[in-house]
């Protein structure tokens, strides 16, 4: 019977590992590449794709609900903003190459864009061109685990959350 | 006279099979409890993706066990003069089948996500207000479901050995190893959440070569017992223990000269020949009759017996009996 003891006791070894490291789950998950830490503090770089009302560009000025958003996300981290513009795919290319941080523009939570890059849960949801409903979601680096856990506590703290 | 193909197993293998089915019932139903409790947090993680895919192929031998469990019941007739008992092999072929091709394929997913250097994403769940990182509830999960599954292989390992069945063997020694798999999507998880990255494909290869190695074995003991091997124990025992067993009965018989047996497995039982030398010529009916007797009275697996008088024993018999593996 002894292998099944040890083999109860790595189970007990182990759940107590999982209880110590639930202990530590403030530094859990860590970005690969640091994003958040680069963020914090610092420079937040959003990445703007034109989009209805949730982002629209008029001449030099951005507004629409999405660029209130990352504004609003970027102060909660004491970081300044900067919007870069582009098309949707030009910009998940940047947030593969760790050139910006955050892409916002009305995009469904059925993007196929998150087989590339990490996106949150939906935060709200909206009445898309045919009249159907669907989630809205903001697409982040792919991997970056603590930073996208940073934009969720936000949106949940702030949002309705569907 | 020859019992019936279904009634041919005593009593407390009949009691075994119906406690093996009964098993193999469970284990299904539990996994589809893992399954659908994965499913719920499975995220991104490529450890996770193979550990539950993992969960999902463990139900094909249990499935390939309770089908052929209907058929090998089936009486032999004309048409299936050696009964149905092969179907234990047969399912036991697919299921190997199935793993290795599987396998291959996560081994590949795995790979590439490890060339690519895909960063997997997990994000978090709101969990009654509470922003919670999903890969806590996957380790969660993974631990919680890991033991269950132990316990089931061990019990099925017990049934296994009694009936000589391989295929069940097979599945409680997989469902045993089970525990492996999820320890290996705990740590793949637990990188993550470290920021090692590649920890997580690293852990979802070492999942599927496990697959794959569970598909190997599988898919060679199936096809070997296919192609009328030597017949071997459960734990692949070569010879199976049965045939000196019977030998060394044919040899006390006073009147046989030289003897060989040829056994193949015809599922969970054998089908023997036993070719006898006897020291006279005139051999009667009655002693062929009583060597048949007493070879299918040794043990319930000696099933199908034929015995035939030969003047000397086939060339097979005087190659090397031992084989070395």
């Amino acid at each position: 019977m002894s292998p099944s003891n040890s083999r109860g006791g790595t189970a007990l070894i182990s759940l107590s590992l999982i209880v110590v490291l639930a202990g530590c789950s403030q530094a859990i998950p860590v970005d690969p590449e640091g994003t958040l830490n680069t963020v914090r503090n610092g420079t937040l770089r959003i990445g703007l794709s034109p989009h209805d009302s949730f982002v629209e560009i008029k001449g030099s000025s951005y507004q629409g609900s999405e660029v209130e958003l990352a504004k609003d996300f970027a102060q909660s981290l004491g970081a300044t903003p900067e919007f870069i513009v582009g098309g949707e795919e030009s910009l998940v290319k940047k947030l593969e190459e760790d050139q910006i941080d955050l892409v916002v523009g009305g995009i469904s939570s059925k993007t196929p864009w998150s087989k590339k890059v990490g996106r949150t849960r939906p935060y709200t949801q909206a009445i898309d061109e045919k009249g159907k409903k669907e989630k809205l979601v903001l697409l982040v680096p792919p991997g970056e685990n603590a930073f996208l856990g940073e934009l969720e506590y936000f949106l949940d703290q702030t949002q309705e959350m569907p | 006279m020859i019992p019936e193909a279904g009634t041919h197993l005593p009593e407390e293998q009949q009691q075994m099979m119906r406690r093996a089915t009964r098993l193999e019932w469970i284990s299904i139903g539990y996994a589809a409890c893992t399954i659908t409790a994965v499913a719920l947090v499975v995220g991104n993680s490529q450890a996770m993706r193979t550990a539950w895919i993992d969960d999902m192929l463990s139900v094909l031998p249990q499935v390939a066990f309770l089908l052929s469990g209907i058929y090998v019941r089936r009486s032999r007739r004309p048409t299936h003069p050696y009964g149905y008992h092969r179907t234990m092999s047969a399912g036991h072929l697919v299921a190997g089948v199935a793993l290795l091709s599987v396998g291959a394929v996560l081994v590949y997913e795995s790979v590439s996500a490890l060339i690519k250097a895909e960063h997997p994403t997990i994000g978090t769940m709101n969990i009654a207000g509470h922003t919670i990182w999903q890969g806590w509830l996957m380790i969660a999960v993974m631990a919680v479901f890991a033991v269950p599954a132990v316990i089931l292989g061990r019990l099925k390992i017990k049934a296994a050995k009694p009936l000589h069945n391989k295929l069940l063997y097979a599945d409680a020694s997989m469902a045993k190893a089970d525990w492996q798999t999820n320890v290996a999507s705990i740590v793949g998880v637990g990188g993550i959440g470290f920021g090692l990255w590649w920890l997580d494909s690293v852990a979802a290869l070492v999942i599927s070569a496990g697959i794959i190695q569970d598909g190997w074995k599988n898919t060679r003991s199936a096809t070997v017992d296919l192609l009328d091997r030597r017949a071997t124990s459960y734990d692949g025992k070569d010879p199976h223990p049965l045939i000196p067993r019977l030998e060394g009965q044919l040899k006390s018989f006073g009147w046989i000269k030289d003897c060989g047996i040829r056994a193949r497995e015809l599922g969970q039982v054998m089908h023997l020949e036993a070719f006898i030398v006897p020291i006279s010529v005139d051999l009667s009916m009655a002693q062929i009759h009583e060597v048949k007797a007493a070879l299918e009275d040794t043990d319930w697996k000696a099933y199908d017996v034929v015995v035939t008088p030969v003047l000397e024993l086939p060339d097979f018999f005087s190659q090397p009996r031992e084989v070395v593996k």
